[in-house]
């Protein structure tokens, strides 16, 4: 998992794409997924990741992230129908009562609400994964300091996010090293199990200390902190078609805001369902939404100068 | 042209100077070698060629170091680094970007070039290390030989005139090592770079340089051609490491045989030996025959391997149908290429790995029914980097801890600790903090923490990689007195003339398959690459009847009488 869910190199339109159509195509369905409830958008716009998935060659990658939020959505589904006894279809009523809770009971209602709720984490799972695989480490970085960022400030997160899997790495190494020498992680109180951890911590910690100052060393060595306007060898270019394909993920944006000013996009799922069906208004609506979406994407793809590669 | 006049530098707390009253001039364009024990201020030298010292490390300078005419206490790193490119030890510590290409726009970035300067450097500096197959790679997936010559790549694109590495290729298996030799070797002869390289391994890099400088104790014990320091007389008392066949000739010259001359590379070894065996065999075939192979003993094994396989979860096999049996007082020594199974198999052994399938057993034990505490008790593991043994705040209690986890207390405790800290002579540290010794003392601590439970095998992984000589011969001869005690050691190790010196047996691992496992003479004479140096210098005279099998250095001697 550490080392699965990251960056896939590969030469698709979507790995090629303006790092900041991607990145505005994620906030959108994060901004979405959270300000509307009825499954019905949920599941449209879930729907709406797969061209992404199928555009940048993700299938397996994407299935193997699926199956893992599959799980989480079906333990979702049943502590939601365990712990929320609101709902009026009752499937099950326990004999006894609990104080405080009342009688224990599984309702339709509270299955319904679980499975949209995982659904909605699918869907920012979804977008998410895209993102992941796609986005090149080092754009997202140039992403952030066009965004105005601090360059250092950037440049320590992706850092230290670079140095994890080598601390992982470290960490089992310390730990063979110990238990090599005797010592039982798992054995005691947990007072023992603490400070047996700190035989691996204390030399962990010391071998980061020395990594970092190691790298501060060689990067100064490189020139780094001249106190020069630093350039960059792949700057994000932006082509008419990106400002196009932006200016049509904003329009995505202010559309749905409208939808749900106007009252669109809710759901009621307790005390009973409410009814799916709305005007055919409503619908034409999402649809333009999801249009909208995914051509803030795809609008940009296949530019011809590729200024990423 | 760099200019040191009276160099004198203290770092910061420190009573004593790391480098004192050094003057050197280096002129452009020559290949300097700079090598002497750890410890001896090569390091600090090289921070002082860009500035690092004083402005990274602060600490005290008097003297004076001019680069280019450039005054380094008044420029700092950055400012230097496009006259000076500064290369480190472990790759894996300089990497900023995430692939190839990124890496080694790094510099020209903080430094501002334009676009399509970087366009033009990146190709250059690509094709001058024949990288351009990697450069849209990801950083992780090179190995540490390509990595290290991205780093090269990436400075070498800012066009410094010097190119300083500080034991650019102490982490680096031999391959690999030899690959960035080769191409540091090309900038200074094609491109005129000054280069100034800090080694241990004088054999691969003695006849590229024009110059060897040997550093200890902060002062320049020798400076000259490598073939006169070599030859010399101070070179003996600082424990450089000689290559072999230098030792060899210089040991010759002792007694008064051959021409007296220093080879520096196997050629000319052979140039040199050829009239010596000429003369003294004659083209009779009188050689002796190769010594038998040792018979196994007849008493138990403490090993037993038996057709174990191992495969890591997510389906890689690495290793395969491996059988082998380690006896009293053996000694094993483990090679093969990275990633061949070689630490995969000894992890078996203390069962930090349980076989996949196939069965262990370490003294009556199969590992599979014992924990890794009560194998430990066998079985010690020394690791590579004896910082990652040590984390208590004395050395007495870093050796108490292992005693600790066996459940020794009090008075027996107490007894073992003062046994391991006079045995590896250690007395004086007992109460220091074990990282912060030196290189030599933390192996020694690490060494002691393991031992002290008693075992009855000592597996080191390893462990002379980026070592110097001194260190490890005082290694080999605990080794040598551990074994006389009854204890077998198994080493895994890339270091062939370490191997020959000592090893009973070698196991040559590819791809998981064990592909031989033999007497050293079987294994090692006779390869092309694989042999020890002084085994490629005489095979060339099996005609003379010199025996083909010869390894070291003392063997041929012997034969010579």
């Amino acid at each position: 998992m550490m080392t699965g869910f990251r960056y896939k190199d590969s030469d698709t339109a979507i790995h090629r794409l303006n790092p900041f159509c991607k990145l505005l195509w994620m906030a959108n369905i994060l901004l979405f997924a959270l300000i509307f409830n009825n499954p019905v958008y949920l599941l449209a716009l879930f729907l709406a990741t797969l061209p992404l998935v199928a555009a940048a060659r993700l299938g397996k990658e994407w299935l193997s992230v699926m199956k893992l939020t599959l799980y989480l959505g079906i333990a979702i589904v049943l502590i939601n129908m365990l712990v929320s006894y609101h709902g009026t279809h009752i499937l099950f009523e326990a004999p006894f009562r609990l104080p405080v809770a009342g009688v224990p009971t599984i309702t339709l209602e509270a299955a319904f609400f679980g499975a949209a709720m995982s659904l909605r984490l699918a869907l920012i799972i979804s977008a998410f994964a895209v993102i992941n695989f796609t986005v090149h480490p080092d754009d997202l970085l140039l992403a952030m300091i066009k965004m105005k960022l601090p360059y250092k400030s950037v440049l320590v997160t992706s850092l230290s996010t670079r140095f994890i899997p080598a601390l992982v790495e470290d960490a089992q190494c310390l730990s063979d090293v110990q238990r090599s020498r005797g010592l039982e992680l798992d054995r005691g109180s947990l007072g023992q199990k603490i400070r047996s951890r700190m035989a691996i911590v204390i030399p962990l910690l010391s071998n980061s200390l020395d990594r970092t100052v190691q790298l501060a060393e060689a990067m100064e060595s490189r020139a780094f902190g001249s106190g020069r306007k630093r350039t960059f060898y792949k700057p994000i270019r932006f082509a008419g078609r990106d400002v196009l394909a932006l200016t049509v993920g904003f329009l995505a944006a202010a559309l749905g805001i409208f939808m749900r000013l106007w009252g669109y996009g809710d759901y009621q799922y307790y005390p009973t369902l409410g009814g799916i069906g709305a005007g055919a208004l409503e619908w034409s609506l999402l649809g333009l939404v999801v249009l909208l979406l995914l051509s803030g994407v795809f609008l940009a793809v296949g530019r011809s100068e590729a200024g990423l590669d | 042209m760099i200019k040191i006049e009276n160099l004198t530098f203290w770092y910061e707390d420190a009573a004593t100077p790391a480098v004192r009253e050094v003057s050197l001039e280096i002129e452009d364009g020559e290949f300097v070698l700079i090598t002497g024990p750890s410890g001896g201020g090569k390091s600090t030298l090289c921070r002082c060629l860009n500035g690092l010292i004083p402005h990274f490390y602060g600490g005290r300078i008097t003297g004076r170091v001019e680069v280019n005419g450039l005054d380094i206490t008044r420029h700092s790193t950055p400012e230097l680094a496009a006259k000076v490119g500064m290369i480190f030890q472990d790759p894996e510590n300089q990497l900023v970007a995430v692939d190839a290409e990124r890496e080694i726009a790094f510099g020209m970035e903080n430094l501002a070039f334009p676009g399509e300067l970087i366009a033009k450097r990146m190709e250059e500096s690509l094709d001058t290390l024949g990288i351009s197959a990697i450069r849209h790679r990801r950083m992780q997936e090179l190995s540490g030989g390509e990595k290290q010559k991205v780093v090269i790549a990436s400075v070498l694109a800012l066009h410094p005139g010097i190119l300083v590495l500080d034991e650019p290729t102490s982490e680096l298996d031999p391959g690999s090592a030899e690959e960035v030799l080769t191409a540091v070797g090309r900038l200074n002869d094609e491109l005129g770079l000054t280069v100034i390289l800090v080694e241990h391994r004088l054999d691969r890099v003695a006849q590229h340089a024009d110059r060897l400088i040997v550093l200890s104790k902060g002062a320049v014990i020798a400076d000259g051609s490598p073939r006169s320091v070599l030859g010399g007389d101070k070179i003996s008392d600082t424990g450089v490491g000689l290559p072999p066949i230098i030792s060899l000739a210089r040991r010759l010259r002792e007694r008064g045989i051959g021409s007296g001359e220093t080879p520096l590379t196997v050629k000319e070894g052979r140039m040199a030996l050829g009239k010596v065996f000429q003369s003294r065999f004659g083209l009779s075939r009188g050689g002796s025959a190769p010594a038998a192979p040792p018979e196994p003993p007849n008493h138990h094994p403490l090993i037993e391997i038996k057709k174990l396989w191992h495969a890591y979860p997510g389906g890689r096999v690495a290793l395969r149908d491996i059988n082998l049996s380690l006896y009293e007082g053996e000694f094993i020594a483990v090679m093969g290429r990275n990633a061949s199974g070689k630490t995969t198999l000894v992890k078996h052994i203390n069962g930090l790995l349980k076989p996949t399938k196939g069965d262990v057993t370490v003294g009556g034990i199969n590992t599979r029914e014992a924990t890794i505490a009560e194998l430990a008790r066998k079985v010690g593991f020394v690791f590579q980097n004896p910082n990652d043994h040590l984390f208590a705040d004395t050395v007495e209690e870093e050796i108490a801890f292992t005693l600790k986890n066996f459940g020794f207390n009090g008075k027996e405790a107490a007894a073992r600790v003062d046994e391991m800290l006079e045995r590896f002579n250690l007395g004086e540290y007992r109460k220091h903090y074990p990282r912060s010794l030196s290189g030599g003392e933390k192996q020694r601590v690490a060494l002691a923490s393991v031992m002290a439970a008693h075992p009855r095998i000592l597996i080191l992984d390893e462990p002379t990689r980026g070592m110097e000589y001194r260190l490890k011969r005082e290694l080999m001869e605990f080794l040598g007195d551990y074994r006389r005690h009854g204890g077998a050691v198994i080493l895994v190790t890339h270091d062939v003339e370490t191997v020959a010196e000592h090893a009973d047996r070698v196991l040559l691992l590819s791809e998981g398959r064990l592909v031989v496992c033999g007497s050293r003479r079987e294994v090692l004479s006779g390869a092309l690459l694989f042999s020890p140096q002084i085994n490629r210098l005489v095979q060339a005279f099996e005609g003379y009847g010199v025996p083909g099998d010869i390894l070291t250095a003392d063997e041929v001697l012997e034969m010579l009488g």
